[in-house]
């Protein structure tokens, strides 16, 4: 073997690149969300921009020492990592909370969140579990222990409580319909119970999760946008209600992907295809109309609960009050934003977006940069999450390819999660974006997690299974 | 189970997710500019410099307006921190119901909005914004306040400029400042709500000069509405500029004397320069401290009490107030008669005392001497021939004619219409011609008889204080004046085109030398109606009046130039209901020349007798001249 002389040598540049990428314009970012005039030097540690470079600098320091360590040692190890990690979380619930959550472990400022490296080493538990499962015998059990592996974790990271990193936790339920981990012994059981029904398998079962995810996304988003009346500028005094909104551009959507997949697939298929998108079209509108008129004929104290939630009431001390001004930041940024360090809403010393250099880092980068920065970011985490998809996809190994469909998921909830509050989407859920967002656990676990995949991916020729 | 396809569902799920956000970033970054205001509102704040309001100075520099700073005690709701009201209450001096009543006038005060988003009425008032809790607290108040201030959060003190005056006088000529209203702040773009803008005399007439221009300065804040940084290097910004110094022709110390030797009576006295038609002191009695109008508080609290006072101090009696002139038209009436050619200088009238009454006097062999007598019958026999110059056969006829070629030459000499000057509140007075009685009488009906009350300035005729000064200020030029107006030069730009302008009279010059002759016999020699104005060392040329006052006790009049030889000062005094003019105007007319003049008054008998009178209840009724 020729292993140690080619340590660098299978290493997917791509990946390494487009993360290096969004660290560099991570700091820079932050150098310029953080900026104070009296210390103007982006290398002086006691500001928020030294700090973060050297936060880059540990992760990466970390990144090498993950590359020089065997990657056989996480499928060997996954348990005892899975438990290390799964003590800490128990161990963090009996400090003092700071900021109303017992989520940090350490001395003063230099602390950790165990719920980031959790997610790692659920992703290597995971990995390692289903890797081992024959997915053509699964039952009952093997979908109780899948669950119980993201779910324990969960429960401890709700008691923190941390509904940011709990809510990525549900990135892992993709993770096993990719592999098909489905619910189907559960689903079945529950329809099976009913008299005179026998079904050997159900489509709701196997696809179950992402059914529920887009029914769930499409609720949300119908709801954060049913208050919404927009005016367009060719029709000047026609108000037009939300959810019509969310159906025009779901049928955009049907349209154009009709024409791509049209052009994609085989003459045969075309009909089949066709009809998919039908239904998918037909039903997301009738989700999208059923909420929100299910929602509106709710009494005023239950639509107030559903509001507060969603972060939707005007309440100057509520959610909403970030998630206005983080708007107010993204779209005043234009077309080519008000160029570098001239955000005046986002900025931190202004403090009118709260927590802009960590949870709500786009909001300066929008600002700053307009719709042509903000592509930029979106096109980096698109690269990002098909490469790594396509990363997972050329492994011969089932636990690294899952290990790195995990990754892709988590990426993915961050981002998803993260820009969607920014732009009004989602719901405020405080989780960082990930390579931008100011703050060391964040920095640092996604840098191990990628570092592992890289190096995962460097060895996957001398795999053999 | 062919899970191949799985992976372009999650391939699907993540590009739809892409592209719903860019789609998203579009619409709200590049279409919708609803995310601009509101970042604006949020973050970028127009912070507007008002500049203090330019000084006014008197014609001999010293500052008669200028510019004091208040305090005002602000409050931040957002920053208060557990506050101890019953210790604030006793800091501030007030109840502690009072203070909370404060708090809930503030949030009133700004009033609500109604927002189209959520479609509810909300409060403009803003927890993070500071308001003025106290407005315009002396430095005095303040300092007593402020050291305590640090165990009441949210309360600190901001500094304003207010005006101030240091001479207590010429409340009448400067006016006063106000809040703008809301007409006002749409109407002018240059107002804010809570400005100032000028009420009255030269505040309101320059008040374009005298505001300046306000800064802009473009800042972006801070959550808590703290200002960070300016807003684009300051690019945008504008300095605010202190609107130009006026100096006026005006002497504050006459105004301040005039209005000494004023108390204690109703009137006016006004002072011109004749070279120049520059007003070197404009008296309105009943006066008050123009102090007493600085201010919300100091308005709030006094206006009214000024509207109410008796004595109306807030109505410019030299501008507005239209008093017959009496014995002082006897002058132009002399004038006319002269240009007209219908008298000479060496004119004799006998003292008839059958169609106007007159005083026991020697018979008046000439004009000077008539005027000297302030003879009525004399200058009845004046007008009779100014007025029928039997130009058409008939009477009425006549007697239109004439009338109106009166007429021309009265207009010539600044009465009967407003003067075009930096003067406001004016009155026009009244000057009649043939179409005022043929409204009266009807056409061809009246004649010289009917309308003979003018010839001795009683009847029809109305001519304000200011108009009075000005005749004396044209005899004093001998037929020519520029309009009388206070602004010598706003800045260093001179004053306004319009008193550069010289106005003449339709008499010639050669006409005046009998008329003052007359007006230095009334005062030196015997038998003269205004000897009570003399000066020693100065030649006035005066000329007494008394005008009839259908509701009460005659008016006392006298106007003046001196010196002779070369007048500096042309002045009127008008006293209300004080009889004679020779007993109270002629004296105050002669104290005021000598303080201008001399810059002292020697006279000081005269001065205690002048100024100790109280002449606002007389019941006495003296004979009439």
């Amino acid at each position: 073997m020729r292993r140690e002389d080619s340590l660098t040598r299978h290493v997917d540049w791509w990946l390494f690149g487009i993360v290096m990428t969004m660290l560099i314009i991570g700091i820079a970012n932050v150098y310029s969300a953080a900026y104070d005039p009296e210390h103007p030097s982006i290398f002086d540690f006691s500001q928020k921009y030294g700090k973060q470079i050297m936060w880059v600098s540990i992760s990466l320091f970390l990144g090498l020492v993950v590359f020089l360590i065997d990657s056989d040692i996480y499928r060997k190890f996954a348990i005892p990592i899975y438990l290390f990690c799964f003590s800490l979380l128990i161990v963090v619930l009996f400090t003092p909370p700071i900021n109303g959550a017992r989520a940090w472990l350490g001395i003063g400022s230099m602390g950790i969140q165990p719920a980031e490296f959790m997610k790692i080493a659920t992703a290597i538990a995971l990995s390692s579990y289903i890797s081992s499962v024959n997915v053509k015998q699964q039952n009952m059990q093997t979908v109780l222990i899948a669950l119980a592996i993201v779910m324990i974790p969960m429960v401890l990271i709700l008691l923190q409580p941390d509904a940011g990193t709990f809510v990525v936790f549900t990135s892992f339920f993709f993770v096993m319909y990719r592999e098909g981990i489905t619910f189907d012994p559960l689903v079945l059981k529950i329809v099976n119970s009913f008299p005179g029904i026998r079904f050997k398998q159900t489509w709701v079962g196997s696809h179950f999760i992402p059914i529920l995810f887009y029914v769930v996304f499409l609720s949300v988003i119908t709801l954060l946008m049913s208050k919404n009346q927009y005016e367009l500028t060719f029709l000047p005094g026609v108000l037009i209600p939300g959810f019509i909104g969310v159906i025009s551009v779901i049928t955009i959507l049907a349209i154009l992907s009709y024409f791509v997949l049209r052009w994609l697939s085989a003459k045969r298929d075309r009909s089949r295809v066709f009809l998919i998108i039908i239904t998918g079209w037909l039903l997301s509108c009738t989700v999208s109309t059923a909420v929100n008129f299910s929602f509106s004929s709710l009494a005023q104290h239950q639509k107030d609960r559903i509001e507060l939630v969603l972060g939707l009431r005007k309440d100057d001390d509520g959610k909403d009050y970030n998630r206005n001004r983080a708007m107010a930041a993204v779209g005043s940024g234009g077309m080519f934003g008000k160029g570098y360090k001239q955000a005046s809403v986002a900025s931190v010393r202004s403090n009118h977006v709260p927590e802009s250099e960590t949870d709500f880092i786009f909001c300066p980068l929008a600002e700053e940069w307009g719709f042509v920065g903000s592509t930029v970011i979106v096109f980096l985490f698109m690269f990002l999450l098909v490469r790594i998809i396509i990363i997972a996809e050329r492994q011969r190994s089932a636990f690294n390819r899952i290990y790195a469909y995990c990754v892709a998921m988590i990426v993915f909830y961050h981002f998803a999660v993260n820009i969607g509050m920014n732009i009004g989407l989602a719901p405020v859920i405080g989780i960082p974006l990930p390579f931008f967002s100011y703050g060391g656990s964040s920095l640092m676990s996604f840098s191990i997690m990628l570092f592992i995949l890289l190096k995962l991916d460097s060895q996957r020729r001398d795999v053999l299974s | 189970m062919n899970l191949e396809g799985r992976k372009y569902v999650i391939l699907v799920f993540i590009l739809l997710v892409g592209s719903i956000y860019l789609t998203r970033l579009f619409f709200m970054q590049v279409v919708d500019d609803q995310w601009k205001l509101r970042a604006q509102e949020i973050a970028e704040k127009r912070k507007e410099i008002t500049p203090p309001r330019g000084v006014i100075y008197d014609r001999n520099g010293k500052k008669v307006v200028t510019n004091k700073s208040y305090y005002n005690l602000m409050v931040r709701e957002e920053e208060i921190v557990d506050l101890d009201t019953a210790a604030f209450a006793e800091l501030l001096g007030w109840t502690v119901e009072k203070v909370k009543n404060r708090f809930y006038q503030i949030k009133k005060g700004e009033g609500r909005y109604y927002n189209k988003n959520t479609k509810k009425w909300q409060d403009n008032y803003q927890k993070q914004r500071a308001y003025p809790f106290i407005k315009e607290l002396s430095i005095e108040e303040i300092t007593r306040i402020a050291p305590h201030l640090e165990r009441f959060p949210g309360f600190f003190e901001d500094l304003t400029s207010m005006r101030s005056y240091p001479f207590a006088g010429g409340a009448n000529i400067f006016g006063y400042l106000n809040e703008v209203s809301r007409e006002e702040v749409e109407e002018d773009h240059f107002y804010r709500g809570g400005d100032l803008i000028g009420r009255a005399g030269l505040e309101r007439f320059y008040e374009k000069e005298l505001r300046g221009q306000k800064g802009i300065k473009y800042v972006v804040t801070s959550a808590m509405n703290n200002a960070i940084e300016s807003y684009a290097n300051g690019k945008y910004d504008t300095m605010a500029k202190q609107g130009p110094a006026l100096t006026l022709g005006l002497d504050i110390q006459l105004q301040v004397y005039g209005e000494m030797l004023m108390q204690n009576k109703r009137g006016c006295i006004v002072a011109i320069e004749p070279k120049t038609g520059e007003i070197l002191a404009m008296v309105s009695a009943p006066s008050f401290d123009p102090n007493l109008m600085v201010g919300r508080k100091n308005i709030n609290e006094n206006y009214s009490k000024l509207v109410l006072d008796e004595g109306k101090p807030l109505y410019p009696r030299p501008l507005a107030a239209e008093y017959p002139p009496g014995s002082i038209f006897k002058l132009l009436q002399s004038l006319i008669g002269l240009q007209e050619g219908v008298i000479t200088p060496q004119s004799g009238f006998p003292c008839t005392k059958s169609m106007v009454g007159c005083h026991n006097h020697p018979g008046a062999g000439n004009l000077p001497d008539g005027i000297k007598y302030s003879c009525n019958p004399y200058f009845y026999y004046v007008m009779r021939r100014i007025i029928q110059q039997g130009k058409k056969k008939s009477m009425f006829a006549d007697a239109e004619i004439g009338l109106n070629n009166w007429y021309d030459y009265i207009l010539s000499f600044g009465l009967g219409q407003e003067f075009e000057t930096d003067v406001t509140g004016m009155r026009p007075g009244l000057i009649p011609n043939s179409a005022y009685y043929d409204k009266w009488y009807g056409h061809n009906t009246w004649a010289f008889s009917t309308i003979r009350s003018i010839s001795i300035g009683q009847g029809e005729v109305k001519v304000t204080p200011l108009q009075m000064a000005n005749i004396a200020a044209i005899i004093a030029n001998k037929g020519w004046y520029y309009t009388p107006h206070f602004v010598r030069s706003i800045g260093n730009k001179g004053s306004l085109p319009q008193f550069k302008k010289k106005h003449y009279s339709k008499v010639d010059p050669i006409h005046f030398e009998p008329i003052i002759e007359g007006m230095r016999r009334v005062t030196y020699e015997a038998g003269g109606t205004g000897k009570k104005a003399a000066v020693e060392g100065i030649t006035v040329c005066g000329k007494t009046g008394t005008a009839q006052n259908p509701h009460g006790e005659d008016h006392s009049v006298f106007i003046a130039m001196a010196p002779m030889e070369n007048p500096k000062i042309a002045i009127a005094v008008f006293i209300e209901n004080a009889g004679f003019g020779g007993v109270w105007a002629a004296p105050m007319a002669s104290l005021m020349i000598e303080k201008y003049l001399k810059k002292k008054v020697k006279d000081k008998e005269k001065e205690n007798y002048v100024k100790n009178a109280n002449l606002l209840n007389v019941k006495k009724r003296p004979s009439k001249h």
